[in-house]
């Protein structure tokens, strides 16, 4: 490598994504069936939200986040037929992610009623309509800094 | 809309593989069994439509604009960084 061919860019342009994981949805998300494959992506500054990006269309993508980092008490209860469908033999074995609708400049909420869970290990995942759902909100709104 | 009268413990078959039974019938509910392939999701259509509008609603084309959602997280849980999901 030569000096001379090194170039100093600054962090502000460097629109780098960090590909994490394939995951794959034979259900697809309710209303939207066809769409099966993602990639699941952090970018930097972002954390603690992710992006589930359409594999076929990557324009498209919905933010998603861990109900645990707004809502630790939160306790999804996942239906039987779903858990043996995803292979889950521990809590441990499933990322439970919830979609984010951003409404504005710092206004966000997130479906608790219908999370995204996924088995870690194989990367398999369903969006899960929760037995506890009336428990919970479709549109629960995100504490965020003004 | 196909309208069949079924009486309890009578069924439905859907496309060869989707098994709909009338269980039982309390009053003005109807307690309804159904047998399908693990692949073929079945929800109640009230949730199922609400979901589906939140979905749709947060489907979204990326920029390279960052999101500007700065989180007042109540908790930061020790956990693994993104590449191991």
């Amino acid at each position: 490598m030569t000096s001379a061919n090194v170039i100093e860019i600054e962090e502000a342009e460097v629109a780098e994504t960090i590909p994490c994981c394939d995951i794959r949805l034979p259900a697809g998300l309710l209303g939207f069936e066809h769409m099966k494959d993602y990639l699941l992506i952090a970018k930097p500054g972002e954390a603690p939200f992710h992006w589930l990006q359409v594999r076929n269309n990557p324009a498209l993508a919905f933010v998603v986040i861990e109900p645990v980092y707004f809502m630790p008490e939160y306790q999804p209860d996942i239906p039987q037929a779903d858990v043996e469908f995803l292979g889950l033999t521990s809590p441990d074995d499933a990322a439970v992610y919830v979609i984010v609708t951003v409404n504005g400049p710092r206004r966000a909420t997130a479906n608790l009623k219908g999370p995204i869970v996924i088995n870690r290990n194989t990367g398999l995942g369903k969006q899960v309509v929760i037995a506890n759902a009336a428990q919970y909100s479709v549109q629960h709104p995100l504490p965020v800094n003004a | 809309m196909l309208v069949l009268t079924r009486k309890p413990g009578e069924s439905i078959v859907i496309a060869g593989r989707i098994h709909v039974k009338v269980v039982r019938v309390e009053g003005d509910s109807v307690k309804i069994g159904i047998e399908a392939p693990s692949e073929v999701p079945v929800h109640r259509r009230e949730v199922y439509e609400e979901i589906q509008r939140s979905n749709q609603q947060a489907l979204t084309r990326q920029s390279a604009e960052p999101l500007k959602l700065p989180l007042a997280a109540t908790a930061r849980p020790k956990r693994k960084t993104a590449k191991s999901l």
